[in-house]
């Protein structure tokens, strides 16, 4: 076995033996693997036939310039990292042969000087072009069809390719980056409390989560924590968060079958929530609330108040609820619909309750509870028909978890008062990631901070790992089910563009 | 498909009366930033600001652009004596000049297309033809044009509909701050829209790209490529903005009811 520095723990044995690696010091919950370049892919490999998942693959520059890969292993984020001055910087491809890392690998070649060996990256994945479209289509009478960046209807910019003979989708290539707006560059060179200005605006209807990720990314690169009623208060707009998404995702469901007045009440509930946001935090969205190191203030609702208007709005719920799963128009479309196999799903390293509709028990709270997930207690719910269907099925499920998460956050926060900040420390410096569960997935954000700024900081969002999926969720359905299974996916743009 | 009907009449009646009535934000809310000094303000002030929107000029007297404001607060907490929220949600205005305060807010002489596109929606008992685009939105701009067709505003009862067309369409809907991808597909877009037409600039980003100011990537807002009728500031603004931006388009609305 390998050496290790300080401190000196023998790495983990439910690792793979002989993985050539050393043990770095972390911050907790992160393991920190050094490799060489040349063991990098070897190691990569092992990991993943010891079950880990794919989270990132990324360029650092703290401490020192290295090849960074992140990966998800029982409870713990694996970081394989490979210290290289060299440029480019070369290593066995992991895309090659391992779908789930192809994007974000084809993302890090076409952004910067690196060079994976084995890979072969076709198509120019970020820098679309709307009328550029791939003309080798597959089989006779089939015919390409692209679909966006401008599509009917209130939607954000993006393109499908869809190849088919009139029903059957023969192939569908997801287009994104039609809205990349480097969002990641923005980070560099401001205040922490600045940056979480840019982190609630890469993708606005998760705002909470990216301002958790990122606030969580700075506090454990700088080693402090944020006090316990900070926490509280961020896992309330994170429930928050997800109570409005999913309930957005139901109600476009309910839209595509026109089934009027379901997608009015699930309209009304969302609605609901988003007013109770924006009387808690004077935004509709929570933001300007979760800084780096704590939050902004205390909710401007009254705790009674707002479990009262929780208790109210499950109760609704339940009855909506009962009358969409009872109403056989609705469901009977989503039954079967983009049907997803557990491997497949593995394989692409999904995440999210698109994971979780097809049997993986991922989520970052459960999996590496960070916050104040590490005293609630969340239960991970998991459906395995892996259709539309299920996929619905666990946001239902997941908003019942949420309220009572909710439920439990704020009878610890009527209980004991407490501090709200901790201050950073001036001029601090440091690399880590920050994770949390976005209401579309996993999103895992690796910050580095140098003299008190921001240095770097890379994004892995729910959304551009799942997206890569939707190419294969057309197994047996044709084109009128487009609109149930992309909304089933209940992804943004704007996450996956950046 | 009978059980949902009396579910949806349980509920009465929730939406707003917004334009006759004025519809109040919740106490707190943190819709736009007020100017309450402007006078003999230190230079340094204008760097709190993440997006640039205050300046200060050599009198030390303040501006603040809200085509550039992204509501994050942090001149409201470096100078609590000069800047304040105020909880309201109009903050559409005709003009990118009218967005600075406290420029003396000149009318603007509302342009004969959108006149024409006024006068024709009274003709046509207001029946107005909405379509969005999105240049590079942070997705929370949708959330809120979405709103507006749920039972909260319920802008059909305005006359304004939804077109996948843009043939159709009189009134269009830009949100973000203008990626490169988008421009093509944006310029084309507005071309085929028939006469009169009105292109209304939706959030702080595509007012003046925000946080992504003009670059490689971005272009820093919409008008650096077509021409802007109504600018709806806001990260993201809320569904009476926008409903109150859509009114002031069609002309349906002049600057002086209910309008800030």
């Amino acid at each position: 076995m390998s050496s290790t520095t300080r401190p000196a723990p023998a790495p983990p044995d439910h690792l793979p033996k002989h993985l050539g690696a050393t043990l770095e010091a972390g911050p907790p919950g992160e393991l920190r693997l050094r490799v060489s370049t040349l063991a990098f892919e070897r190691a990569a490999r092992m990991l993943k036939d010891a079950g880990a998942r794919f989270v990132s693959i990324l360029l650092a520059d703290t401490p020192e310039p290295a090849l960074l890969a992140a990966l998800a292993l029982r409870g713990e984020l694996l970081v394989l990292r490979a210290p290289t001055e060299a440029d480019p910087v070369a290593y066995g491809s992991l895309g090659a042969w391992w779908p789930g890392a192809r994007w974000s690998e084809q993302e890090l070649v076409e952004r910067s000087n690196v060079r994976p060996l084995g890979a072969h990256y076709a198509r120019r994945l970020t820098a679309p072009d709307a009328d550029l479209l791939d003309r080798r289509v597959q089989g006779l009478d089939v015919f390409a069809l692209p679909y966006g960046p401008v599509r009917s209807g209130v939607f954000e910019a993006i393109q499908f390719q869809i190849e088919t003979g009139g029903e059957d989708v023969a192939r569908m290539q997801t287009r994104p980056f039609f809205k990349h707006r480097g969002m990641e560059e923005r980070f560099a060179g401001l205040t922490p409390e600045r940056a979480v200005h840019v982190a609630e605006r890469v993708a606005g209807i998760a705002s909470a989560a990216y301002a958790i990720a990122f606030c969580e990314g700075v506090e454990r690169a700088l080693g402090v924590c944020a006090p316990a009623r900070a926490q509280r208060w961020r896992a309330v707009y994170a429930e928050l968060e997800r109570l409005a998404c999913h309930l957005d995702v139901i109600a476009k469901q309910a839209e595509t079958t026109a089934l009027h007045v379901g997608q009015a009440r699930f309209q009304i509930l969302k609605e609901t929530v988003v007013r109770l946001r924006a009387r808690l935090t004077g935004s509709r969205f929570a933001r300007g609330m979760i800084v780096p190191g704590g939050v902004r203030a205390e909710g401007a609702v009254g705790l009674d108040e707002l479990s009262r208007e929780l208790d109210r709005l499950e109760r609704e719920l339940q009855r909506d609820r009962r009358l969409f799963l009872g109403t056989p128009s609705m469901t009977d479309r989503l039954i079967g619909s983009g049907r997803l196999a557990r491997t497949l799903v593995e394989d692409y390293c999904a995440v999210g309750p698109l994971a979780r509709g097809s049997g993986l028990s991922t989520d970052a709270r459960h999996e590496r509870p960070y916050g104040d997930y590490k005293r609630l207690g969340v239960n991970v719910i998991t459906r395995r028909e892996g259709d539309a269907m299920a996929r619905v099925d666990v946001r239902f499920a997941e908003l019942f978890e949420s309220l009572r998460l909710l439920r439990q956050s704020i009878e610890h926060l009527r209980r004991r008062d407490g501090e709200l900040r901790t201050a950073l420390p001036a001029d601090g410096a440091g690399a880590a990631f920050g994770w949390a569960e976005a209401p579309q997935g996993e999103l895992a954000m690796w910050v580095e901070l140098r003299d008190g700024l921001v240095h770097r900081v890379r994004i892995a969002s729910p959304s551009l790992r799942n997206w890569a999926l939707f190419d294969h969720a057309f197994p047996k359905d044709v084109l009128t089910d487009f609109a149930f299974i992309e909304h089933s996916f209940g992804l943004t743009p704007a996450g996956a563009d950046r | 498909m009978l059980t949902w009907i009396p579910r949806g009449l349980r509920a009465g009646r929730i939406t707003t009366r917004y334009p006759a009535r004025e519809e109040p934000a919740p106490p707190g809310y943190r819709g736009r930033i007020e100017l309450t000094n402007a006078t003999g303000a230190a230079p340094e002030l204008a760097q709190v600001c993440p997006t640039g929107a205050i300046t200060v000029d050599r009198e030390r007297r303040l501006a603040l652009d809200r085509g550039r404001c992204i509501l994050c607060g942090a001149c409201v907490q470096a100078a609590p004596a000069r800047f304040a929220f105020a909880a309201r949600y109009q903050t559409a205005a005709r003009s990118r000049d009218a967005l600075v305060v406290p420029e003396a807010d000149a009318e603007v002489p509302v342009e004969p297309a959108r006149q024409a596109l006024g006068e024709q929606a009274r003709a046509l008992r207001r029946s107005i033809h909405v379509r969005h685009i999105d240049c590079g939105s942070d997705g929370s701009e949708e959330w809120e044009i979405q709103a507006l067709w749920n039972p909260y505003y319920d802008i059909q009862r305005l006359g304004f509909f939804l077109t996948a067309a843009p043939r159709h369409a009189d009134v269009l809907l830009v949100t973000g701050a203008l990626t490169n991808a988008m421009r093509a597909p944006l310029e084309r877009t507005w071309e085929v829209m028939p006469q009169p037409k009105a292109l209304v600039a939706v959030g702080t980003d595509a007012c003046s790209g925000g946080l992504c100011p003009a670059g490689e990537l971005t272009a820093g807002g919409v008008d650096a490529l077509l021409a802007v009728d109504v600018y709806v500031p806001g990260s993201p603004p809320a569904p009476i903005a926008i409903m109150h931006g859509l009114l002031l388009a069609t002309g349906l609305l002049g600057a002086g009811e209910l309008a800030p």
